[in-house]
């Protein structure tokens, strides 16, 4: 447990360094001051505006920062050839890329939080005052955040075996196809071949259902989400990426290399 | 280092005259360039569907830009129009793009109420039909929402089928949260649907409920427009009156002011009735009648 908390701090350093994430971050504050100026044109939609603007924003840098960085964690070790180093000490494989996901879980924890405390305070600017929509939209941030763990551990495996370019390509479809699988669900009840059926089943169950957490448009309407829809899709989310750091650690165990 | 001092002082020169060139040609290009094809300008690429498709976790900012290109749509063609137009009154301006754009964005977010609004005010003086579709969309979406039923009610109050507004609003009336005054409204559109006191009430309600300040300006405007109607009505009776008494109309305000006066009218210093927007009536050149001041805020009949 030392040890991988020992490599999940040295990977949030390393990634808070990296002046990327603060370059997204600001663009985010800024697009999100932004967003107070065009509601001015939105015809008295200003706080939707602000909320759908800052999600989404949200949404798509914590995707930018899970892809371009999650992919890196593993190929800039090997490329470096410090991974030589970690691995000689008595640090499991699987520990390492453990850490290394703890870590980048972490710096994006710290990205969304930001992030988030900007969408409110727009929110309460643009109120003159406190505005319980400042408050409703932590739970839609929760699931944001939730979704990008999954996709930073996406990124991940396909980083354990590829390229970074292949590794931040595959990792974007799979962004997209979690976000479109109820056609991968309609798709397999409406083909008439049986073993098609099961093809688009299977690939309906393989992908991460992103849309369990998608919550920006209801968020931007001021409600509130279920508690149970928002313990169901953390559940989801904890098995999803079980799955998917476990098979990551079996390819990574078996890499050669020299 | 004087070689460095020269390359940067160069360099500068290149950048400054270069971007004095880029703006000066920018702006050459700008004025020779032919006007766009309206027909071809016209046109919405994705239609709902498709957008909602390929906008993966984004439906609600994209119904936020179709919501905003809709207002700055009509905005445009109000300013390209060169004329004074109300906004509930946008016939003339061939908007066939308003209704795609309200229909994409409300399909991109179901729940968001605006364009459903939009649709009944703005949308109902251009394309009926697509208005009544897209409230009745909204119903279907958000059967819990009343004031969709207001929206619904007012675009069959606007086409004077005043028994469809009356079952609309009362539809709406009997939704968890919904006012009482929906229920009165039912009532009063059964009893006499095409009065001004039902016009004066939908508009003062529209105005209360809207959030939309481009709405709240529009039934404002018609709330004055319908207080000015009333109070010429008064005027008129004062003034035919006064000229059935003295055998010829009036030929100043000052004549007929202490009968303004008792009728309660609002008159200025010099006795002059003033309308709704505080601006002076003007007493029509026979003296018979009395007009609006073309520069007042209330608009004309």
């Amino acid at each position: 447990m030392g040890r991988i908390s020992a490599i999940a701090r040295n990977a949030f350093r390393e990634a808070v360094r990296d002046r990327v994430l603060y370059n997204l971050v600001l663009f985010v504050l800024l697009l999100t001051a932004g967003a107070i100026y065009l509601g001015d044109l939105s015809g008295g939609q200003e706080r939707k505006i602000i909320v759908d603007l800052g999600l989404s924003a949200m949404l798509l840098f914590g995707v930018f920062i899970s892809i371009f960085v999650g992919v890196g964690l593993v190929y800039k070790e090997i490329e470096r050839r410090t991974v030589y180093s970690i691995l000689s000490k008595p640090v499991g494989r699987g520990e390492f890329l453990l850490g290394k996901y703890l870590g980048l879980c972490l710096t994006l924890f710290v990205n969304v939080a930001i992030m988030g405390t900007g969408v409110s305070l727009a929110l309460i600017y643009v109120s003159r005052g406190f505005d319980p929509l400042a408050l409703q939209i932590w739970p839609a941030v929760l699931l944001i955040y939730v979704e990008l763990t999954i996709l930073t551990s996406v990124a991940l495996l396909f980083s354990s075996f590829s390229s970074p370019a292949l590794s931040a390509l595959f990792t974007f479809f799979v962004f997209v196809i979690g976000h479109s699988s109820e056609t991968l669900k309609s798709l397999s009840a409406s083909m008439n071949s049986v073993s098609a059926r099961w093809v688009f089943a299977a690939a309906y169950y393989s992908f991460p259902n992103l849309a369990n957490f998608s919550y920006i448009t209801p968020a931007g309407h001021g409600q509130t989400l279920p508690v149970t829809s928002i313990i169901a899709a953390t559940l989801y989310a904890l098995i999803y990426i079980s799955v998917i750091l476990s098979t990551a650690t079996l390819i990574f165990s078996r890499r050669n290399f020299k | 280092m004087q070689n460095d001092r020269r390359f940067t002082i160069t360099a500068l020169c290149v950048i400054v005259c270069g971007m004095g060139c880029v703006v000066l040609l920018s702006r050459w290009l700008d004025e020779r360039r032919p006007a766009p094809d309206s027909a071809s300008a016209e046109q919405l690429y994705l239609n709902a569907k498709t957008a909602k498709r390929i906008s993966p976790g984004f439906n609600a900012l994209l119904a936020d830009w179709y919501w905003l290109r809709s207002l700055q749509y009509v905005g445009r063609k109000i300013i390209d129009s060169h004329a004074t137009v109300q906004l509930d009154n946008l016939g003339s301006l061939n908007l066939k793009l308003l209704a795609p754009l309200l229909e994409t964005s409300t399909t991109l977010d179901p729940q968001f109420l605006a364009p459903y609004e939009y649709a009944a005010v703005v949308l109902s003086a251009v394309d009926e039909a697509a208005a009544i579709r897209i409230t009745k969309k909204g119903i279907a979406a958000n059967p819990h929402v009343w004031r969709l039923y207001h929206d619904l009610g007012f675009i069959y109050w606007q086409r004077r089928d005043f028994k469809t507004a009356s079952e609309t609003y009362g539809e709406g009336a009997v939704l968890p949260g919904a006012p009482r005054w929906m229920e009165a409204m039912k009532a009063q559109l059964a009893v006499q649907g095409g009065s001004r006191n039902t016009a004066r009430e939908i508009y003062e309600r529209m105005y209360q409920e809207s959030d939309d300040p481009n709405l709240k300006e529009i039934a404002g405007r018609r709330i004055l427009q319908i207080q000015s109607l009333n109070e010429r009505d008064v005027i008129r009776g004062i003034l035919s009156e006064y000229s059935a008494r003295a055998q010829r109309c009036a030929s100043s305000w000052i004549e007929v002011s202490e009968a303004l006066r008792k009728a309660r009218l609002r008159l200025d210093a010099s006795g002059t009735p003033l309308d709704p927007a505080d601006t002076p009536y003007q007493l029509s050149k026979s003296g018979c009648d009395v007009e609006l001041d073309p520069r007042s805020q209330v608009p004309p009949d």
